[in-house]
């Protein structure tokens, strides 16, 4: 994406000098080149805390590597060989929603969200790193043909992906660890990383 | 407290309960079915398991309002003593039952399997029948399914002309 | 009913006679010198089958004929699985010449008059009944006969017995029929048994007598138990060891939906409700006081169960083992451990009680209906005869249920709201206040001669208690035996012609309940024993079952134990190579009586163990319904690989954990071998136990053979754990 970094540079450097060469009348506080630096800087910022959310075990559980999910603040693989099955919905007698239901059962301690299932492997980030993830994520070939918009719903509105901050409790009934970023603050990163032209730092 | 209504082995039925109520207590107690069993109340050990449109659910885990307009089957329905299912043929056939609580739970799961999988292999069975048992019937319930496999495809229905 | 006590006592002598050489020995054991009795009275119990005792002494307290010719037989005994009933409805079928499918058996109620003096359990039930339902069901014919002659105005010698009907010149009367015309039974004298050629239903493999029921889904089960008008009850358990009872807050519980009543004992609180969610979630919002002195750790708990701590009994002694082992140059020693063990029986513990008046009425599972009729009477302050237990089928038992002190808690509660009360655990209550498997530890020393046999060898057992606490023995057991029986069992030597040999049996008392778990210490022992023997034969460079071959002694049960050997050898293809990436391993041990011997194969896959195939050889004496041995050997053994391999329970900060299956884990349906092979041998006369022996081998033979794939000894069960 390093690219991509230098083009937005580029654009953003023709589009001030482009401004400046036809006179365009500037207010006095409208940004410039250094403005889009602070942008992209805000942007790397969001980029800091949209990716301690999503590399949070409560999400990496279910995005494997390989046909188990994991389970717990241990990510230890799924009890009872519980696999991915052919659709990511488990198999024929073991459906994910043969226990998983749209909503958290506070009596059994199995959490629940619409569509509980496993991300597709294209999707997988187990045992990748943030930068990893987040170029999978921005990749329609990787993201189910999404583009930027259309990401930044699934990661704000999608009630799995907000399922995270309304983990519900585990089977003796303590509540689960939620993500160490509150969920509001967590939207407007993803926002903020999407308004800055969704930058990824360097490795 | 809310109303729900849902077919229960066919026939319809309307029930009032808190809707949070698990499936498995409405099922046991409301209804007085009680061949549906509770094992942990944990979703960790299937004794609970019934069918919701035909597919497998540990009704422990399942909140009641969640079945409203669905058909759900226990073991009353899948068979009874003038008519049994394949698997519970296979099940007598093998004389697998040792305590037998945690039997109806696998009976559930294996029907649910066979209605997608016909023909299980060995490695269908392990990932697919993940319940506990403590008696260790285990290996006369692998032949039993493989059994009921036998006795459910060579059924009437399922013969091609 | 008119009594002719001469008659009758006959039977009833004989009862009694055998309890009392029972009790006769305790007390006799009491005025001699302890050590050298407690030896005695340890070699005892390692074979003696103890008699059957119970207040059924009559047939018509376990026979009802029914006018539809069917026979219900009033079992003393409770069915969890082990398929006693089917065993008893054999029994009894031969000698009252009916088919086994014209029994109908059903748990005696205490009221019936027929209950058993100690509990269902031990792998007794068939063992000990065996003559005496005999005896019963053949004089009970007689008394059909008797009844029919007079009906067919005709004399006992001259009528004739088929299809539960009594005949004479063309004239027929079915045992219904018979039955419905009796006021008051004569009970003759008990007749002779019939011979083994005569037995039809005995030695069958009839289906079980319950199997229908069980894959119809019928509410058989005490957690399937209702009565009229029930409630829900829940009691407040405690979470940490050692915890006890302050009281409690109940504010918050009081007011929620669907509460009828909160009750505070000083012992527990316990609420009561209209549904079992609504009597959870109240119980959940009840503050309890619990005062514990301190938050045990698994790593306090492993420090206590340490051979060399606790007290010292020995159990077995012959030559001067101790002298060779701790004077003598190449001892090879070898230590092992076994964990806590949970009995995670599907079927949580609770019942159904209703008390009324001065009746109550119980519905429970349990394996000890009359203690835990005494124990509720003394708790409303009732005679016994005024509880009456209705025993239901067990969602499991594995001595799990040998001490059901939930009665009380239900009973209670029932009275205190003046209605049927249905109170049961929850799975964590279920996990935290079992009473468990203890855990072990051994010490295994020996020297082999220069020819390759093994000269003295000690086996030192630390465990926690099994028998001791449990309300089934009196304290002054304790005393007198000085080893719990429970912890030691299967922890003799069993291979008499060594000429030294010891056992001692180190006592640990936990802060924990710990007590009779499935064959009790005959896994841990077994595995400890049988690996070492494994060892021991490698470094002779025997071959494991000939160098087990050489050590056993020229007796009945020698020669007992070295068939089962030589068969499961046979049949097993014994090989101490290994082939195509398999390894065989071999154990065999000795239960009351019964002996047994397991070869396993296994291989290794992704550096785990994988069990393919076991193959079992039993010898239970005789088998009532070799299909049900069968069964017994294949689920023991399966229960055994379970605990061997993936089990076993902790204690993190005060609390046992985990509360859960799936942390608890288990074998699954991938664990379990796909082939068992069992073959029953049958060299003695008499049934003896089934039940338990079959989990004896079963870990050291994992661990055997593992050790062919890997080259390193597993010393800790559990092996994947």
């Amino acid at each position: 994406m390093r690219s991509k970094q230098k083009v937005l540079l580029l654009t953003a450097g023709l589009i001030g000098s482009m401004i400046l060469l036809f006179g365009y009348a500037s207010p006095p506080n409208t940004p410039t080149l250094p403005a889009e630096e602070e942008s992209l800087q805000t942007g790397l910022e969001a980029f800091d805390k949209m990716m301690a959310v999503l590399t949070h075990k409560r999400c990496v559980n279910c995005h494997p590597s390989g046909d188990r999910p994991r389970q717990g603040e241990d990510s230890h693989l799924h009890n009872f060989g519980v696999e991915r099955g052919p659709d990511n919905h488990g198999v024929a007698a073991l459906r994910c929603e043969s226990c998983h239901q749209a909503e958290n059962n506070n009596f059994s301690g199995v959490p629940g969200a619409p569509e509980w299932s496993l991300a597709p492997l294209k999707m997988a980030w187990e045992g990748l790193s943030r930068i990893e993830i987040a170029r999978s994520m921005l990749n329609p070939a990787n993201n189910g043909g999404r583009n930027l918009e259309e990401t930044v719903k699934h990661l704000t509105e999608h009630e799995l992906v907000l399922w995270a901050w309304n983990p519900g409790v585990d089977s003796e009934g303590n509540p689960r660890e939620k993500p160490p970023v509150p969920k509001d603050e967590y939207i407007k990163a993803v926002k903020e990383w999407a308004a800055a032209g969704a930058p990824i730092p360097e490795e | 407290m809310m109303k729900i209504s849902f077919t229960i082995n066919k026939k319809p039925t309307t029930v009032e309960v808190d809707g949070n109520t698990p499936l498995l207590w409405v099922v046991r107690d409301v209804l007085d079915l009680k061949g549906t069993k509770f094992g942990c109340g944990k979703a960790a050990c299937g004794a609970c398991t019934l069918h919701v449109d035909g597919e497998a659910i540990r009704s422990c885990s399942y909140a009641v309002k969640f079945v409203e307009g669905k058909e759900v089957t226990t073991i009353e329905g899948l068979g009874n003593a003038d008519n049994l299912h394949p698997v519970q043929q296979a099940w007598i056939e093998e004389i697998v039952p040792q305590c037998g609580y945690c039997q109806i739970g696998f009976m559930m799961a294996t029907a649910a399997m066979l209605e997608k999988i016909p023909q299980p292999t060995d490695e269908d069975i392990d990932n697919n029948i993940v319940n506990i048992c403590r008696c260790g019937t285990h290996y006369r319930m692998r032949k039993a399914i493989h059994r009921a496999a036998e006795i459910k495809n060579q059924s009437p229905q399922n013969q091609t002309s | 009913m008119s009594k002719d006590k001469k008659k009758k006592s006959f039977s009833r002598r004989k009862f009694l006679v055998r309890s009392a050489v029972g009790v006769g020995v305790l007390f006799g054991a009491g005025y001699l010198s302890k050590p050298l009795w407690q030896r005695a009275l340890a070699g005892l119990a390692n074979t003696l089958e103890p008699p059957y005792s119970g207040t059924g002494i009559t047939p018509p307290l376990w026979f009802e004929v029914r006018a539809d010719n069917q026979i219900i037989l009033y079992s003393p005994k409770v069915e969890m699985g082990q398929g006693t009933f089917t065993g008893l409805a054999q029994i009894a079928a031969d000698e009252l010449e009916v088919t086994t499918d014209q029994i109908k058996v059903v748990h005696a109620p205490s009221d019936s008059g027929n209950v058993d003096a100690l509990s269902t359990g031990g792998s007794l039930s068939i063992a000990t009944l065996w003559t005496p339902l005999r005896e019963l069901a053949a004089t009970m014919r007689e008394m059909l006969k008797l009844e029919g002659a007079k009906l067919l105005a005709t004399t006992p010698d001259k009528v004739e017995v088929a299809n539960a009907s009594i005949s004479s010149n063309g004239k027929s009367l079915t045992y219904g029929e018979i039955a419905a015309q009796v006021s008051g039974w004569e009970i003759p004298d008990t007749p002779e048994l019939k011979p083994p050629t005569e037995r039809k239903e005995v030695g069958k493999g009839v289906p079980r007598v319950d199997l229908r029921e069980k894959v119809l889904g019928a509410p058989i089960f005490g957690m399937d138990a209702t009565m009229p008008d029930m409630l829900y009850g829940a009691v407040v358990r405690p979470d940490r060891i050692g915890a006890t009872f302050k009281g409690a807050d109940v504010s918050k519980a009081e007011n929620m939906p669907g509460v009828v009543k909160i009750v505070q004992e000083p012992d527990f609180v316990g609420v009561i409700a209209q549904s079992r969610m609504e009597a959870e979630n109240a119980k959940n919002a009840i503050q309890a006081e619990w005062e514990t002195d301190r938050n045990w750790t698994s790593a306090e708990i492993k420090e206590m169960i340490k051979v060399g701590e606790g007290s010292p009994t020995t159990i077995q002694k012959k030559g001067r083992a101790s002298r060779i082992l701790n004077n003598e140059e190449d001892v090879i020693s070898a230590e092992f451990e076994s964990p806590i063990g949970a009995h995670a029986q599907l079927e949580p513990n609770g019942s159904v009680a209703s008390v009324e008046g001065n009746q109550a009425t119980l519905m429970i599972s349990t394996q000890v209906v009359k203690i835990t009729r005494e124990e509720v009477a003394k708790r409303l302050g009732f005679k016994p005869e005024q509880v009456n237990i209705i025993p239901t089928y067990l969602g499991g038992g594995f001595g799990r249920r040998l001490h059901t002190p939930n009665a009380v808690q239900a009973a209670v509660l029932s009275k205190a709201v003046g209605k049927p009360v249905k109170c049961f655990f929850n799975r964590k209550e279920e996990f935290q206040n079992d009473t468990f498997r203890p855990p072990t530890h051994h010490i295994m020393k020996a020297k082999l001669t220069e020819a390759g046999k093994i000269k003295a060898i000690e086996h030192n057992l630390s465990s926690g208690d099994v028998m001791f606490g449990s309300p089934m023995f009196p304290a002054v057991a304790q005393s007198l035996l000085g080893a719990d029986v429970g912890a030691w069992r299967g922890g003799m030597i069993q291979y008499g012609a060594i000429p030294n040999y010891k056992a001692v049996s180190w006592r640990v008392k936990l802060p924990f309940a710990t007590s009779w778990w499935r064959s009790l210490g005959l896994l841990a022992n077994t595995f400890a024993i049988e690996t070492f023997i494994d060892e021991l034969a490698l470094k002779a460079g025997k071959d494991p079952v000939q160098f087990r071959l050489e050590h056993i002694q020229d007796d009945e049960r020698g020669f007992r134990l070295k068939e089962v050997i030589k068969a499961a050898s046979e049949k097993a293809g014994y090989k101490d190579e290994v082939v195509n990436g398999r390894a065989m391993g071999f154990a065999c041990s000795t239960d009351a009586n019964t002996p047994c011997a397991q070869v396993v194969e296994v291989s290794m896959e992704n550096d785990r163990i994988k069990v393919h195939k076991v193959t079992c050889v039993i010898d239970p004496g005789m088998a009532v319904n070799p299909d049900q041995v069968r069964a017994q050997c294949e689920g023991a053994i399966i229960m055994g690989l379970s605990a061997a391999m993936y089990e076993k329970m902790e204690v993190v900060d005060g609390k046992l954990a985990p509360t859960i299956y799936g942390p608890y884990q288990m074998a699954l349906m991938r664990d379990t071998p796909k082939d068992i092979d069992v073959v029953i041998l049958e060299n003695a006369e008499d049934p003896g136990p089934v039940g338990e022996p079959p989990l004896g081998p079963i870990g050291a033979a994992i661990a055997n053979a593992a050790f062919r794939l890997t080259g390193e000894r597993l010393r800790k069960m559990p092996f994947e754990g």
